[in-house]
């Protein structure tokens, strides 16, 4: 008795049963969701039906099953409904059943809603991470290729500017060549400054480990800036802890420069007071001393919202353009500390000064005693060499840095000097004439010099195998350099190279 | 005058601007909020061919998929035109045009079907010029369901290849 009550109160039947004939017009329906007459047309129930129109006169065994269709009733009430359309045979009237589900749509909707706009937004995220890569991959390899392009020239500049100061010159001429030899080592700075920063930012610089006398390295330091800073009037210290060791194993060009670019840092921008370096031992521990390296300055501070753009690439917090450079600096220096697995941190208050911490570990040999360096420079070399005359060639189609070589070369008086700009005739050249080395542009018209140096190698002519050959190049980043000396190069003269560099090199490979 | 009634359905990846494309067509508006259409939403409009010819478009709106085999097939009975829409910013929408599109003709041979790359306001002409070859197949018409750009000539274009 109860259960026919309960079923009166509880019960909402969700689904339409409606009969049609063969036009589409209603025969009978129960009205559950839709009000219908005898004879109105199927399709002002939904469009839905129009489709189906198709269907109302089939003759046959017919189940069509529907799933999700948005209807509307005529009081413009939403209902999202499975369908059934069922026809058969023997002329009896078609049947289409509704159901509605619209609860249970209203969930999935959410849910595909949510699980969509997650997909289109990482997809997107993906994209535009694309994107930018693409963006960062272009400015560095055209940052890398412009500094190529900037550094050829630069070789004609620093080349002639020695060989020139070597001429008779007034003192005023000699005064001016020293202007232009200056400003060339600036620009060249600038343009390796750029060239480092690409480098780390694409993940292309690698270290280069090998045994130096630290103490050493500090001294000399602690020379050139005394000598800088007092020329600024202003003081200049380094307190190092002696009991650091004195050999280390380490990158010396990249702690050079990260000392170097930290004080030139604090140079610019301190017209008064004092800067002092501090270099303390904190631990050993397998081999590795951790240091913590202080540069601390009176200038003119870093305002505490500035603090996070410090070591940004190309950003110079001062824009009054007093202070010059590039402002890759610091940039450089938390690109290098971090590839050597250590820490940078910055502390500053306005118009009191600013102190750069660094927190680094460094591999050093146990036994100190037993370490030596060996320290015979290669331009002494030349005192050792075997023959009076050295046969060289110079495959190179820069007329500036053909001219660059064989100034600077003349002036030894040691060498005859083959030029060939043209790498097709340089194998010719090597089978006809013996050689003591030979200098190798990389890009050159026809064949490049890496690649002439691996066919070099494989000719079947005396001493092919062994002459030294080095090359000339502005190419300089790692994957680069490991080409080379892959293809058989001993070693690499870059440009743009002054008169020692040329000569040390040249020294060093010859017997 | 003559007046036919077409069933149209537009198909394509989620989130591509098939509901977009119907909402601007239909009722000339736009809104760059994204709901999610489930099941099927079904739309129409009259369509003038020709001064004495109007035809009555259908438009089934199908929810999207990332793969054109898990439409429902009741869905696509008595379809006479296909609208196949992709994303021109979104790869993956277009990643497998060129299969889908070969489906669709070796399945349903006759019934007309306009290729459309939507969001083209959000790309330049110069991207498209020089990406096009990236979508495997040359599409009918770039439109923009933000800005109209080309959506009634695409769907009168298939309005008319409806009654040929």
């Amino acid at each position: 008795m109860m259960l026919e009550t309960y079923r009166e109160i509880y019960f909402h039947p969700r689904t339409q049963f409606i009969t049609i004939d063969t036009s589409g017009n209603v025969l009978e329906s129960d009205d559950i969701l839709f009000k219908l007459k005898k004879g109105d047309d199927i399709s002002s129930v939904s469009l839905f039906f129009k489709g189906l129109s198709a269907y109302f006169d089939v003759d046959e065994e017919n189940d069509i099953k529907f799933t999700c269709i948005h209807l509307e009733n005529n009081d413009r009430q939403e209902y999202t409904c499975d369908i059934e359309f069922k026809t058969f045979a023997g002329a009896q009237p078609t049947l289409i059943i509704i159901h509605d589900f619209s609860e249970h749509y209203k969930y999935y909707q959410e849910v595909a809603q949510s699980r969509n706009e997650s997909v289109i937004n990482s997809q997107i995220l993906e994209l535009k991470n694309k994107y930018l890569k693409e963006k960062e991959d272009f400015k560095n390899t055209f940052i890398a290729n412009f500094s190529h392009e900037l550094r050829n020239p630069l070789t004609g500049v620093t080349a002639f500017c020695s060989v020139l100061q070597k001429t008779d010159m007034t003192p005023e001429q000699q005064d001016y060549v020293e202007v232009i030899k200056s400003s060339a080592d600036h620009l060249r700075n600038m343009i390796g400054d750029i060239l480092e920063v690409s480098k780390i930012e694409v993940g292309k610089l690698s270290l280069h480990e090998e045994l130096f006398d630290f103490h050493e390295l500090i001294d000399m330091l602690e020379f050139t800036y005394s000598v800088k800073a007092k020329q600024k009037n202003i003081e200049f210290e380094i307190d190092f802890d002696e009991k650091i060791p004195r050999y280390i194993e380490s990158d010396k060009t990249r702690i050079k420069q990260i000392l170097e670019n930290l004080i030139e840092n604090a140079l610019k921008f301190t017209s008064s007071g004092k800067i002092t370096v501090l270099i303390k031992e904190n631990q050993r521990r397998a081999r590795k001393v951790n240091l913590s390296i202080s540069v601390q300055d009176t200038g003119i501070g870093i305002p505490d919202e500035k603090l996070v753009l410090i070591f940004n690439s190309f950003t110079q917090l001062n824009n009054s353009r007093k202070f010059v450079g590039t402002g890759l600096g610091l940039s450089i220096v938390k690109g290098l500390v971090e590839l050597m697995d250590g820490k940078i941190t910055v502390e500053s208050k306005v118009k009191e000064g600013s102190t750069f911490k660094i927190n680094i570990n460094l591999r050093y040999p146990i036994n100190q005693e037993a370490t030596y360096l060996e320290t015979k420079s290669d331009v002494e070399r030349k005192n050792y060499l075997s023959k009076e005359k050295y046969n060289i060639l110079l495959a190179e189609d820069s007329e500036l840095a053909q001219m660059a070589v064989l100034k600077i070369l003349a002036q030894e008086g040691n060498f005859f000097l083959d030029i060939i700009t043209n790498g097709e005739d340089v194998i010719e050249s090597v089978i006809h004439n013996e050689y003591d080395m030979i200098l190798m542009d990389i890009r050159m018209p026809g064949t490049h010099g890496d690649e002439l140096t691996k066919m070099i190698r494989s000719l079947p002519v005396q001493n092919c195998k062994t002459i030294p050959i080095l090359a000339l190049t502005a190419n300089l980043y790692d994957a680069d350099k490991k080409r080379y000396k892959k293809m058989g190069m001993n070693d690499i003269i870059e440009k743009p190279f002054d008169e020692s560099t040329l000569l040390k090199k040249i020294y060093k490979h010859l017997k | 005058m003559k007046k036919a009634s077409k069933k149209i359905i537009l198909l394509g990846h989620f989130g591509v601007g098939k509901s977009s494309l119907i909402r601007q067509f239909v009722e000339n508006t736009f809104t760059s909020d994204y709901k999610v259409t489930i099941g099927v939403h079904i739309l129409k409009k009259e369509v003038e061919i020709s001064p004495d010819e109007t035809i009555s478009l259908i438009i089934w709106d199908l929810e999207g998929y990332d793969d054109i085999k898990k439409t429902r097939a009741s869905y696509l009975l008595g379809t006479h035109g296909f609208i196949y829409v992709f994303d021109v910013t979104r790869p993956a929408t277009f990643e497998n045009l060129e299969n889908d599109i070969t489906y669709l003709t070796n399945q349903y041979a006759n019934t007309p079907l306009k290729v459309v790359g939507n969001k083209v306001d959000l790309v330049t002409k110069t991207y498209l010029k020089e990406n096009k070859d990236m979508f495997g197949v040359a599409p009918d018409f770039f439109t923009s369901a933000k800005t109209g750009d080309k959506v009634d000539d695409m769907f009168i274009a298939l309005a008319k290849e409806l009654v040929k």
